[in-house]
């Protein structure tokens, strides 16, 4: 096993001059984005550094109770963060904090269960990190296309109900269509990976110097879990999208213009 | 006593931050046709999503027989009244399929009985939904709201995409579900030939009652 590969702040200040580059580029362009990447720059460094901050008081002092207490934080902003694509459907703040909670729930509890992974602060933050996020993303997706799906389909929604259908039989097609898009990106990962990208668990132990051998069998278990994480997100978004969708007569609740972007 | 049939009392409808139909009272007959009609945008084809329940009144109520609308069960509601839009959204591949989608029980036997009423034959059966015209997808849309034995029928300009002989024989089928006990509510511009159809009329304009009565009598329509 060699040393760990992991850079000092000089090292950090000099990568800096990969963001100088690129927001050269982006201003020799006039794409209009520079501030924003000096910006979105600034902001990943300084919450980074809060973030190992409090992570480092976490891993020393908090136990299982201030890992939980990080990991409801992180299902907070996730969920907020996946409704923003959802504007306008009801609920959506609800719906996406729930989905993105449940999902987390059931996936890093039954890898504890399992005897996967164990319950130190520095294990399971970063595992249900991964989960999160993995969940927020397909939260997201679902949302987006079920918003779409109301919109482009209200006429076959309609025509359904006005034959007798329940909102579930009568939305069930469409519902299907935005569970598919949301759950591709996360299949297509599970299928290529290693082949077009080492993901991020297998780099990080890799630059940390574990064999390679090692290593996958932490990538196996993640690609597992976050396969599960985003069907149990989009599952339970799509079901929770529902309710709100419709009311208790089964009539489908018009939808406020989409926001202009 | 409650009247038998749609009574509308002070109804009013916003949809898309709009006011679609402002203080509505009027009485739409059991056992009759009503015919409803006015210049587009008088609120006639979202008066018949009120009546099936696909929206929800921002003012008044409804009553069917002397019951508001909501005390009903919205799902068996919908199959008891039983709304034909005026662009039919077809729902899946098949013909037959397209049949069963109100009433998965529906057997073959019945399914081309159901056609041959809106005139399209036992042929169709086996057909794919797949290169139907408009006046034939029209029609299998009607046949779609039959198949779930409705009591009362509305119909939104239901013949607007058929030909004269195609027209003549819906005309002929709601002349025979209303004799046959049943009811129904028809939005159609095409006055002319839907008054000898229609026992009643209501004329909305601008999202109110502006006439009401027998078709005969009535301003709108003008001379018979």
């Amino acid at each position: 096993m060699t040393a760990p590969a992991i850079p000092g702040w000089p090292g950090v200040a000099a990568s800096a001059a990969l963001v100088a580059l690129a927001a050269l580029l982006a201003a020799r362009a006039r794409l209009g984005l520079t501030a924003d990447m000096l910006v979105a720059a600034a902001r990943a460094l300084g919450q980074l550094v809060a973030v190992a901050a409090v992570l480092a008081v976490v891993f020393a002092h908090g136990g299982v109770p201030g890992s939980l207490a990080w990991i409801a934080v992180m299902v907070l902003i996730a969920g907020h963060v996946a409704a923003r694509r959802a504007r306008g459907l009801p609920r959506a703040p609800s719906v996406a904090t729930l989905a993105v909670a449940v999902a987390t729930v059931v996936t890093v509890a039954t890898l504890v269960v399992s005897g996967v992974i164990d319950t130190r602060p520095h294990v399971l933050i970063p595992v249900a990190g991964m989960v999160v996020s993995g969940a927020m993303q397909a939260t997201a997706l679902t949302l987006t296309r079920l918003r779409e799906e109301v919109e482009t389909a209200r006429p076959q929604i309609e025509a359904r109900l006005s034959l007798g259908l329940d909102a579930a039989a009568a939305f069930a097609p469409h519902a299907r269509t935005a569970l598919r898009t949301a759950m591709l990106p996360a299949v297509d990962a599970t299928k290529v990976v290693g082949l077009i990208s080492l993901p991020g668990a297998m780099t990080g132990l890799i630059l940390a110097g574990v064999e390679p051998l090692t290593a996958i069998r932490y990538q196996i278990v993640v690609m597992y879990m976050l396969l599960a994480a985003a069907t149990l997100a989009a599952v339970t978004t799509a079901r929770l999208a529902r309710t709100a969708l419709f009311d208790e007569a089964h009539r489908l609740h018009e939808l406020p213009a989409p926001p202009s972007r | 006593m409650s009247q038998a049939g749609f009574v509308l009392e002070g109804v009013g409808l916003r949809r898309g931050g709009a006011q679609v139909l402002t203080g509505l009272s009027a009485h739409l007959p059991r056992g009759c046709c009503t015919l409803v009609t006015g210049p587009s945008g008088a609120g006639k084809s979202s008066l018949l999503r009120l009546l099936n329940r696909l929206a929800e009144p921002c003012a008044g109520r409804i009553l069917l027989d002397g019951r508001p609308l909501d005390g009903y069960d919205p799902l068996s509601l919908r199959r008891r009244v039983a709304l034909v839009a005026q662009q039919t959204v077809l729902l899946t591949g098949s013909v037959a399929r397209e049949l069963a989608v109100g009433c998965p029980t529906l057997d073959a036997e019945r399914a081309a009985g159901l056609l041959e009423r809106v005139g399209l034959g036992a042929s169709f059966l086996s057909r794919s939904t797949e290169g139907l015209s408009g006046g034939q997808a029209q029609r299998l849309g009607l046949a779609r709201a039959l198949a779930t034995d409705p009591e009362i029928l509305l119909l939104d300009e239901p013949t607007s995409a058929l030909d004269a002989a195609a027209t003549g024989l819906v005309d002929d089928l709601l002349t025979a579900f209303v004799a046959g006990g049943g009811s129904a509510v028809l939005v159609s511009h095409r006055t002319a030939h839907t008054r000898r159809l229609a026992g009643h009329a209501l004329v909305l304009r601008a999202g109110r009652l502006a006439e009401t009565g027998d078709p005969a009598g009535l301003r709108y329509l003008g001379p018979s």
